[in-house]
């Protein structure tokens, strides 16, 4: 999938089902015990830090994900 | 979410907000086009929306997001070596405070001499529904995000 489509399918413009399904895909999604995958992410400031260095902080660590909307 | 946070932040638990990408675009807060609008609407969540927790912005693709399930509104707990421990395709304070006292007991059960073994547990945890505040979330999206989930679920 080129980049621009990626951007512009994943960030859907109009809550309809042809739209958010196909994002919708736990069943897929790493499974408990083993070890997670790790991506980039920013802080507010907009300094980059790692899932990793944030799990890496505490002995457990709640992350929940979510939007504004 | 934020109570949950409060509630086990002396006892070695983190808790942190990943802003992913918006699920209900409106006319207020629409779909998102740059990484400046992406930080620009993860701010609203800690300023208009209150969240207290440390937020951290995936990249505009959901790279992560999209990796980890890509529900709109999830929970992960990760040990400290990277390894997720419970997963929730929705966020639900009470499911979350039951893993937290349960993972807790657990190292304190290991500290008394226990000697423990994981095994998997698939399980329904049920949640509040309250359908007049999530419209009243719609609307501060705009008319736009309440038409359309009105569409899709009525």
């Amino acid at each position: 999938m080129a980049t621009n489509d990626l951007l512009s399918l994943y960030n859907y413009d109009a809550f309809v089902p042809e739209k958010f399904t196909r994002w919708m895909n736990f069943e897929a999604s790493p499974a408990i015990g083993n070890p997670a995958p790790d991506f980039p992410l920013w802080h507010l400031d907009e300094r980059e830090t790692r899932l990793s260095q944030i799990w890496a902080e505490n002995n457990l660590t709640v992350v929940e994900f979510g939007s504004f909307t | 979410m934020n109570a949950v946070a409060d509630q086990f932040a002396n006892r070695g638990v983190g808790s942190y907000f990943i802003y992913t990408h918006e699920a209900h675009p409106g006319e207020n807060y629409p779909h998102l086009t740059s990484m400046a609008q992406k930080f620009k609407h993860a701010y609203a969540l800690r300023d208009v929306l209150g969240v207290k927790r440390p937020i951290v912005v995936d990249a505009l693709d959901g790279a992560c997001h999209r990796t980890y399930g890509s529900m709109p509104n999830m929970t992960w707990i990760f040990n400290q070596s990277g390894i997720p421990v419970y997963k929730s395709d929705w966020s639900d304070a009470s499911s979350v405070v039951n893993a937290l006292s349960y993972f807790l007991d657990v190292r304190d059960r290991r500290k008394r001499g226990d000697r423990l073994a994981p095994f998997n547990v698939h399980r329904l945890d049920y949640r509040n529904q309250d359908r007049q505040a999530f419209y009243h979330g719609l609307e501060r999206n705009g008319p736009k995000a309440v038409r359309e989930f009105k569409d899709a679920f009525g």
